[in-house]
């Protein structure tokens, strides 16, 4: 990828962090909190997932370096989620 | 072990020597500082278990200074195991032998390697666990107490998730922990079966499939640890399912085991008869497994000697299959025979000893574990246990005998004493020399082979001894069944081994990875007691710290050199050169260290209940500003980055030296902002918070500095590269080749990911 | 927190003895587990030993089974050996056992983790709270009497709500088949039921520091009649109400029991 590629990356990115941000400012947590959840989370996601894809590269190594990391991933939401459920 | 797995994989050395003295040195450490916590008062006294709050300062008789030397020990011995894992995982998927794909290696190498994955990730989580409890011990946290007032007995519900939050961390690691164990020992006893059976082992790819299997599922039974701590009924019921599924595998093993022996030419040598005598002691261990598996039952069993005989009938018996291998690679090791006769009379008296040790706990099953008094009448079944564990003990000198006496007096071994032995490591003499192997070995021809020099030239198109600048990885090649790749570094690791006499090995006598261990040594040392102000383990913590800096600098500084094999098979990391495969197996580790203390945070705050958490525990002032900024600083810095790569891979210097310069501007402006943010929230002075809102306030301020200063401290890791890189820009590095830059970049864009899950769950939600 | 099971004094008679004891449940699965289990070790052991013994090497020098296998070469690359289909079959036996003895044990634990079911819902249960602390047992009453040993009476349930003062305990009456973690902030419910008078014990069985193994107390079960005579006594010495500690329950939080010892 070129700079020209990076450059769009970093102003998407840019823009979801400050679209994290006025989700708060406008005062959807407090009116709507589990949208507003939902909505930052998935930026948060989306943008996770542009860092690793385009600047680090893992679109263009072999997939098995995304499974390893996806691996890692699904072990942490596992241990989050059913530590978290085991006492709902 | 790991020396028997890279001969079986045809790999003449682990990836990354240095790395592997360095994790060696911190196990030796880790082990001196254990040693020292005795001599701290006392040392840790929870049981191995170390549940939570028995584990934190407040319910430890004394300072209880060394039991924070055991956990920073613990700490210590953690990393250690994760270098070693980074380092492994590297040489098996980069310096595998021509024509052994994944599926084709030795039963016991794909055992270790299986290990190596779960250790990968399950120490991961210990380390979150014990870096965590180090945090609660050192600077006063409040993640594992229950009351954050420091009194023993729980006045108010500040933190209710304290003790099973410790429970799930710690089992999460701790039932992969049990396979990690006993993977090794399965996959010895699979090897030395086929070996004394005569027979190749019957169902060998459903046995992969099944391990496969096991390894997996070993990160989602934890909770079968846990039936009694008032989880609920349905996560009861998935746990009991993964439970079962997981033991199934296990039935698939043993039976191919035994078909292994059908039309064999079974001998009854030491090796096998230890390890048929680990297989029975599986197939004991397993069927009252079973019974445990039963939610009803289970419920009885635990903290009883069911348990205790149950487990040590699994791993004992797997540690019996381990001896297995020490008598059937003793030859290999030393050259030298053992003594058969004694080899038998030591299975003998291990074998009965073993049975009569803890046979007797299932009948005894209704002791309590870990008590001095149990009901009379199991008396005799006490009795004949502890004979049991002496003959048990005894056995054991006559190994220690026997192999000892036979380093001077046993017969030679030759390349291999046993009949029908097949991989590679018989293939090469007893012991192995420093190269281990004569040439390059390939198993392209269906067979084992070691090509020479000239064959390795001829196939590479490189002339022998060329060096080349970088890793190769750059043939696509795709879908072939063989990979040639173009050589790295210095040609071929035989040709240069015979050039500088060894290099790839000569290099374990670096002193910078002692010097970096003895540092962090010194460090923890001094960290055990800093909470009483004693300048001296002030002074020790200060000075042990800068000296690991110090070393970390002067061992980056040093010019190093590991060759990679100059043909492997490497699927499926193919193209993915050794450092950058080490520096994702590494941040794969990392994100489940991060997921540990984002898991313990989510956890926490749900025992706590999730929405009342902003309300009671975090201050006013705690505002979205800072965070939002930081964010801005950390997503421009990583466009920098890969700016610099741009600028790198073009030759512009300058634009190189200021994208690393401009990145590392920005990280210094993160630290400040935060710098500033946090001192800001140690001194408000509110209605809720008189005393300012500091670590140990509550578990809303105890997770939010912790889990932002874990990142804080990533940052601050990738500062100090990031500085001796602009510096090496400056002075002309990097120009065409921007790999370093890409290296560093990966590490620094990770740190810069987990802000971006950190800012909404800290700043926002 | 099911503290609306806190029904005490309905005037229904007491029918505890009606009630499959959580000792009767375990002690029947139990005997099932251990009977097939003694089964199944034995074939399975002597099938291996069968196995190892009938293909032993008789030191021939000619390979009674050339013709059908082919043994391992030095260098070989890897493979499986035949017969793989025999694998299947056993394991496949193997684990229809084990999966059908775990599921027929489910319908128990739904019992034991639910209770006695609707139709003896009217049975009057004792509810009552266990506090774990280092190194001892307190227990609290409806009636907010607090003792450091168990009554109570024969053939009623008794519910506990065990919690722990301090660090993790667990809270087991073996002969009685009743056991549980006492976790600090957090309640776990259990329950049983005794049909013979007499003393039992009850005993810690998670290592909770130095005095771990002197965390034991007695609990005597007593005929009904005595247990109302002994507990009305309470009622005049009671130090709490029942509402403080069903309010406790309820909101999920350790009180600050006074007296508590420390
Ligand atoms: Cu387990
Ligand atoms: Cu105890």
């Amino acid at each position: 990828m070129d700079w020209k590629g990076y450059t769009l990356i970093y102003v998407v990115l840019f823009v979801f962090a400050t679209i994290q941000a006025v989700v708060e400012f406008v005062g959807l947590v407090d009116s709507a909190y589990w949208l507003a959840f939902g909505i930052i989370m998935v930026l948060s996601v989306v943008k996770a997932v542009g860092v690793a894809a385009y600047y680090q590269h893992l679109i263009s190594e072999p997939r098995s370096v995304t499974y390893m990391i996806l691996g890692g991933t699904l072990g942490a939401i596992a241990l989050t989620g059913a530590a978290a459920y085991s006492i709902v | 072990m790991p020396t028997t797995s890279s001969l079986q994989i045809g790999a003449d050395d682990l990836a990354f020597p240095r790395l592997n003295a360095l994790s060696y040195w911190l196990y030796l450490f880790s082990g001196i500082l254990v040693g020292v916590s005795f001599f701290q008062g006392s040392t840790f006294a929870g049981g191995w278990t170390m549940y939570a709050p028995l584990n934190t300062p407040a319910y430890i008789p004394g300072e209880g200074l060394g039991a924070t030397s055991v956990v920073l020990a613990l700490i210590m011995f953690t990393a250690a195991v994760t270098m070693g894992s980074v380092n492994f995982l590297t040489t098996m998927y980069r310096m595998r032998a021509e024509g052994l794909r994944m599926r084709d290696i030795p039963i016991f190498s794909l055992s270790i390697n299986l290990t190596v994955w779960m250790m990968l990730f399950a120490f991961a989580a210990l380390l979150a666990a014990l870096m965590i409890l180090a945090s609660d011990h050192v600077i006063g946290t409040t993640y594992f107490q229950f009351a954050n007032d420091g009194s023993t007995l729980g006045t108010s519900a500040e933190n209710p998730g304290a003790s099973l939050l410790w429970a799930h961390l710690f089992w999460f690691f701790g039932h992969p922990e049990v396979y990690i164990v006993f993977f090794p020992a399965l996959g010895a006893m699979a090897e030395i079966f086929q070996t004394f059976t005569g027979r190749r082992l019957v169902g060998r790819k459903w046995f992969i499939i099944s391990m496969v299997l096991v390894a997996i599922q070993s990160f989602i039974v934890w909770m079968h640890h846990m039936f009694l701590t008032g989880i609920n009924l349905p996560i009861k019921t998935i746990f009991m399912a993964t439970t079962i599924g997981i033991s199934l595998p296990f039935d698939l093993m043993v039976f191919s085991l035994i078909y292994t022996m059908a039309k064999g030419r079974v001998r009854f040598k030491t090796p096998f008869l230890f390890s048929l005598g680990a297989l029975l002691l599986f197939i004991l261990g397993g069927i009252t497994g079973v019974f445990l598996g039963a939610i009803v039952l289970d419920y009885q069993f635990r903290g009883t000697y069911w348990v205790v005989a149950h487990f040590h009938y699994v791993m004992f018996g797997g540690a019996t299959a381990l001896i297995g291998g020490l008598y059937y690679w003793y030859p290999k090791m030393t050259g030298k025979m053992y003594d058969e006769f004694l080899g038998k009379v030591h299975f003998a008296t291990f074998f009965v000893g073993f049975n009569l040790l803890y046979f007797p706990m299932f009948i005894a099953w209704e002791t309590p574990r870990r008590v001095f008094e149990y009901p009379a009448d199991l008396q005799i079944w006490h009795n004949l246990s502890t004979v049991g564990g002496f003959i048990l003990g005894a056995s054991m000198l006559v190994m220690f005998y026997n192999l000892f006496v036979s380093i001077w007096r046993g017969e030679d071994a030759g390349e291999s004493p046993w009949k029908y032995a097949s991989t590679a490591e018989w293939a090469v003499g007893s012991p192995p020399k420093l190269e281990n192997f004569p040439g390059l070995p390939s198993y392209a021809s269906g067979s084992l082979e070691f090509l020479d020099d000239e064959e390795v030239a001829e196939r590479t198109g490189k002339p022998p001894g060329a060096g080349v600048a970088a890793d190769g990885g750059t043939a696509s090649d795709g879908g072939t069944a063989r990979n040639i790749r173009a050589v790295t570094a210095p040609a071929t690791p035989t040709a240069a081994a015979h050039e500088t006499g060894g290099e790839g090995h000569a290099s374990h006598a670096s002193f910078w990875p002692f010097l970096v261990s003895l540092g962090g040594f010194i460090a923890f040392l001094g960290l055990s007691g800093v909470r009483t102000g004693s300048p001296v383990y002030v002074g020790m913590a200060a000075v042990g710290g800068l000296a690991t800096v110090g070393s970390l600098v002067g061992m980056t500084r040093e010019s190093f050199h590991a060759p990679e094999m100059a043909i492997a098979e490497r699927w499926p990391f193919e193209g993915v050169e050794k450092m950058k495969l080490g520096m994702w197996t590494f941040l794969a580790s990392d994100v489940v260290l991060f997921g540990g203390f984002i898991g313990s945070y989510a956890f926490v705050r749900v025992a706590y209940g999730w929405s009342d958490w902003h309300h009671d525990l975090i201050p006013a002032e705690h505002v979205t500003m800072p965070g939002l900024i930081n964010t801005y600083l950390l997503l421009t810095s990583s466009f920098l980055v890969v700016l610099a790569m741009v600028a790198a891979k073009r030759e512009w210097r300058g634009a190189t030296t200021a994208s690393l310069a401009g990145t590392f501007a920005l990280g210094v402006g993160f630290l400040v902002n935060k710098g500033i943010e946090w001192n800001h929230l140690f001194h408000i002075h509110s209605e809720m918070f008189p005393n300012g809102w500091t670590l140990s306030t509550n578990i809303g301020s105890s997770t939010f500095y912790l889990t932002t200063g874990l990142h804080g401290a990533h940052v601050v890791v990738g500062l100090v590269i990031c500085g001796y890189m602009t510096i090496r820009a400056w002075n002309g590095a990097y120009q065409g080749d921007d790999k370093p830059i890409e290296y560093f970049g990966l590490y620094w864009h990770f740190v810069d990911i987990v802000w971006l899950f950190l800012f909404p769950l800290f700043y926002i939600l | 927190m099911p503290s609306d099971t806190i029904a005490h004094a309905v005037g229904v008679p007491l029918h505890g003895g009606d009630v499959r004891a959580p000792a009767d449940v375990f002690n029947s699965i139990f005997e099932v587990f251990l009977v097939l289990g003694t089964v199944v070790g034995i074939v399975v052991v002597a099938y291996t030993m069968y196995h190892a013994i009938k293909y032993r090497d008789s030191g021939s020098t000619d390979d009674p089974y050339a013709d059908t296998v082919e043994r391992p070469q030095l260098g070989e690359k890897p493979t499986g050996g035949t017969g793989g289909r025999k694998v299947f079959y056993s394991f496949g036996i193997s684990a229809v056992i084990v999966v059908s003895l775990i599921a027929w044990t489910y319908t128990t634990l739904l019992y034991i983790e639910n209770g006695p079911d609707e139709s003896q819902a009217a049975i009057d249960a004792i509810e009552i709270e266990v506090e774990g602390f280092q190194f001892g047992w307190n227990f609290v009453y409806p009636n907010g009497h607090e003792t450091n040993s168990l009554v109570v009476p024969q053939d009623r349930v008794i519910k506990l709500q065990v919690t722990s003062l301090d660090v993790f305990h667990n809270f087991g009456i073996p002969e009685l088949r009743v056991k549980t973690d006492a976790l600090p902030g957090q309640y776990t419910s259990a329950w049983f039921t005794a049909s013979e008078t007499g003393e039992y014990t009850a005993k810690c069985y998670e290592l909770c520091g130095t005095g771990h193994s002197l965390m034991v107390t007695s609990v005597e079960v007593v005929p009904q009649s005595e247990y109302d005579e002994w507990y009305a006594d309470t009622q005049s010495s009671g130090n709490g109400t029942s509402g403080n500690v069903t309010a406790a329950i309820d909101a999920g939080a350790t009180t600050a029991v006074g007296g508590a010892p420390a």
